[in-house]
């Protein structure tokens, strides 16, 4: 066996992250290709089941407004026999809490000219990052990334916020 | 002007006099005597008098004469009587019952509405009770009255107050009312119209203070003439959707933004019986977890794998209850995190295979202490089935608290040089903590294995997915009692695959349903294998079952071997 795997894997859980934390939605297909498209791959977001990669991705690439993931435990077991491993990760999520979605849109009703959230040059505008709030999550992936084959590994994800600051503008309940 | 003058009042006014110093004293732990053998008893013991004594609960509240009586009878806090020492506590200092506190709160109370949840607080100065007494005249008494109306409406939870009304009173900043977003931090409207405000630069000490705050009116204030004035108020109160009786902010895309879509739930379950079984494993799991960790060893195979994790990073302050000093001195060394471990050796030595290598990391982590029943709403937990193992994942968040010290501690790949200036006193002090752990499970013919169980430990938090109740009232229903946990709030979602939905049993197999109901999946499993090849009826495949505690194995010998004796109706007919 290799003997990086846990360099493959945090390699991975990062991409995951980063994917997460992309506004761009010329990228989502990239991201889609990691889930297994068997229609068996399982997905609970805060304890919600979702049935589709693509709705979970769509409904994060559209509801869910920017984000910033920063890692901090990860740790991961190979099943024998399964191949299959699965992984346990710790991270910090904060959001933009600007009041602007990933289009960079803001619910002002006719902003003046003079205002701040006019969005003129077309350049997205700065993300005002709110506090940390704390993630966990589990995933269940095909033994094949050690074989550097990213393709539909991921065949369940377990993602739940943990803690929440008090001086969030973001609504979780 | 204030009755002295009147010789008729002097009577009630000495009594207002006295009513107005009097202290109230709380005593409780008297359960063995009498209301009166209590208040004579300590008449006699303090030579103080506590009257008009009521019984609230198991305590005795009552009032002595002043705040010098009350200190005097303090000195008594533990005496004996009845066999037990007496508990007295002062609750109410002379100020909390001083004829302006009391005029306030009267004021507070007249002017506010409950139906709509709206505190009037319009034209103070001209309010006839207030104006009498001669608070609120000047802007000075004005603004210091303000700040101890904030501080009396913060202590009465029965104000639950969504709107304030500030109109018409001179204001010409905020600096007097600042506090309002300490007292109301989840006020939704606000009306402000009819003062003198006149810079937005005044209103900058609320700047992201009002998170909840709707609808703003300030009609009839300089500010509204500002050229910024929209702008600098969109920015200071971030979910502001009216100003005054203008939208300017689309309300559903308000909250499209600032609503994350998926809210939290506490528990997820694939389906009703990976629910329940999950739930029992958990339970019985964590019991000998915090009572006899060796017991645990038996679900652990040669191939089994289990590593702790520990993430040290602290949370927000703003984040209730957390924990911003954690200590990990007990979980260093065996920590297999490895965003913060370089070497591939240092990971392979903390992953423990089999039950003796579990077994010693097991024995290097503190004893602990679950609340899983006692404060189940501390627990969140998801369970998915996990095709792969032919068994399903069990993912539960929550806190424990450290009771002693680790059995042995582990300094396995742990260099010298972390000796150096470990101050074993702060680092490994006992604590709550909070914490997640995965289990794989296998059912087998015999039970259950565990065939991976991953811990990660992190700094004690109070769960985002604990619901905060708006009003104080509420705080009776938030725990949610263990039984509900075993019904999922979820309908299966039929595009998943069931691995652990009732086993089929066999049509000959017939169980009343009330058995049947209490059987876990792998139990009906056994249950069926066994029918299906002892060819025994359903009534004795269940005695054997049971009487063999529900070992297959057991079972299926012990069938053999006393198949003489078996009687011919026992079988199928």
């Amino acid at each position: 066996m290799s003997s990086n795997q846990s360099g493959i894997i945090q390699t991975f859980v990062k991409k995951i992250l980063a994917h997460l934390d992309d506004a761009d939605p010329q990228r989502l297909n990239s991201f889609l290709s990691l889930f297994n498209q068997t229609g068996n791959c399982k997905i609970i977001l805060n304890g919600n089941p979702i049935a589709q990669p693509t709705e979970f991705l769509t409904a994060w690439q559209q509801q869910v407004v920017q984000s910033q993931h920063n890692l901090t435990s990860l740790d991961y077991h190979i099943i024998p026999g399964s191949g299959t491993l699965i992984c346990d990760v710790g991270c910090k999520i904060r959001f933009d809490e600007s009041g602007r979605n990933k289009l960079d849109q803001d619910a002002v009703v006719n902003p003046t000219n003079t205002g701040t959230t006019s969005n003129a040059g077309g350049i997205k505008g700065r993300p005002f990052w709110g506090p940390f709030h704390g993630v966990s999550i589990q995933l269940i992936m095909d033994d094949r990334i050690f074989k550097n084959d990213q393709n539909g590994v991921i065949t369940a994800i377990n993602y739940n916020i943990i803690y929440k600051p008090d001086d969030s503008l973001i609504n979780l309940e | 002007m204030n009755g002295f003058h009147n010789v008729n009042n002097l009577g009630s006014l000495a009594t207002q006099q006295m009513m107005t110093n009097r202290v109230e004293v709380v005593i409780t732990n008297w359960e063995n005597g009498s209301i009166n053998d209590l208040t004579s008893f300590l008449s006699r013991q303090s030579r103080i008098a506590v009257r008009d004594v009521r019984v609230e609960g198991n305590a005795a509240i009552g009032y002595v004469a002043n705040k010098k009586e009350a200190e005097a009878l303090n000195k008594f806090n533990g005496i004996r009587f009845a066999g037990k020492s007496l508990k007295i506590q002062v609750t109410g200092g002379v100020d909390n019952s001083s004829p302006t506190v009391k005029l306030l709160k009267a004021f507070l109370f007249r002017r506010y509405d409950p139906q709509t949840k709206m505190l009037n607080l319009g034209s103070i100065h001209t309010d006839a009770e207030l104006v009498q007494k001669g608070l609120f005249t000047t802007i000075s008494t004005q603004s210091k009255m303000f700040a101890a109306m904030m501080k009396l409406a913060s202590s009465e939870s029965n104000l639950v107050v969504e709107s304030v009304n500030l109109s018409d009173n001179n204001l010409k900043d905020i600096n007097g009312i600042t506090t309002l977003a300490q007292t109301f931090p989840n006020l939704k409207n606000l009306c402000l119209a009819n003062n003198q405000i006149a810079r937005y630069k005044s209103m900058e000490p609320w700047k992201n203070k009002f998170k909840k705050l709707r609808e703003l009116l300030m009609t009839n204030n300089p500010i509204v003439n500002e050229r910024a004035y929209k702008n600098e108020m969109l920015k200071i109160f971030p979910k502001l959707v009216m100003l005054d009786n203008i939208v300017v902010r689309d309300a559903q895309k308000l909250d499209a933004i600032y609503n994350f879509p998926f809210k939290s739930k506490p528990f997820f379950f694939e389906n009703n019986e990976l629910g329940s079984s999950s739930t029992e494993f958990v339970t019985n799991f964590l019991n000998l977890w915090d009572s006899d960790r060796s017991q645990l060893l038996q679900l652990y195979t040669p191939q089994s794998q289990f590593s702790m994790c520990s993430d040290a990073s602290v949370p927000p302050s703003s984040v209730k209850d957390a924990d911003q000093n954690p200590s990990f001195g007990f979980y260093l060394s065996s920590s297999r995190n490895i965003t913060k471990i370089s070497t591939d050796t240092s990971i392979q030595q903390k992953l423990a295979t089999g039950p003796e290598g579990i077994a010693e990391i097991f024995n290097s982590l503190p004893m602990t202490k679950h609340y899983l029943l006692e404060k189940a709403e501390s627990y969140s937990m998801q369970t998915i089935s996990y095709g792969q193992v032919n068994g399903f994942m069990i993912i539960l968040h929550g806190f424990f608290e450290e009771t002693t010290k680790p059995m042995n501690v582990n300094n396995k790949g742990r260099p010298r040089r972390f000796n150096h200036g470990s101050n074993a006193s702060s680092d490994k002090r006992l604590s709550k903590k909070s914490f997640d752990r995965v289990w794989v499970l296998v059912p087998t013919n015999y039970g259950v294995i565990v065939a991976s169980d991953m811990l990660t430990v992190r700094p004690y938090v109070s769960a985002a997915w604990i619901k905060v109740p708006d009003t104080p009232a509420t705080i009776n229903n938030t725990a949610v009692p263990m039984q509900q946990m075993n019904q999922p709030n979820f309908v299966p979602n039929t595009t998943m695959n069931q691995q652990m939905s009732p086993p089929i049993l066999a049509p000959t197999l017939q169980l009343p349903p009330e058995i049947q109901a209490r059987l876990s999946p792998i139990q009906l499993e056994l249950l069926n294998k066994l029918h299906v090849d002892t060819k025994l009826n359903s009534e004795y495949t269940y005695m054997l079952a049971e009487q063999s505690g529900w070992n297959y194995d057991v079972a299926f010998k012990g069938f053999q071997s006393s198949m003489g004796q078996i009687p011919r109706e026992a079988y199928i007919q």
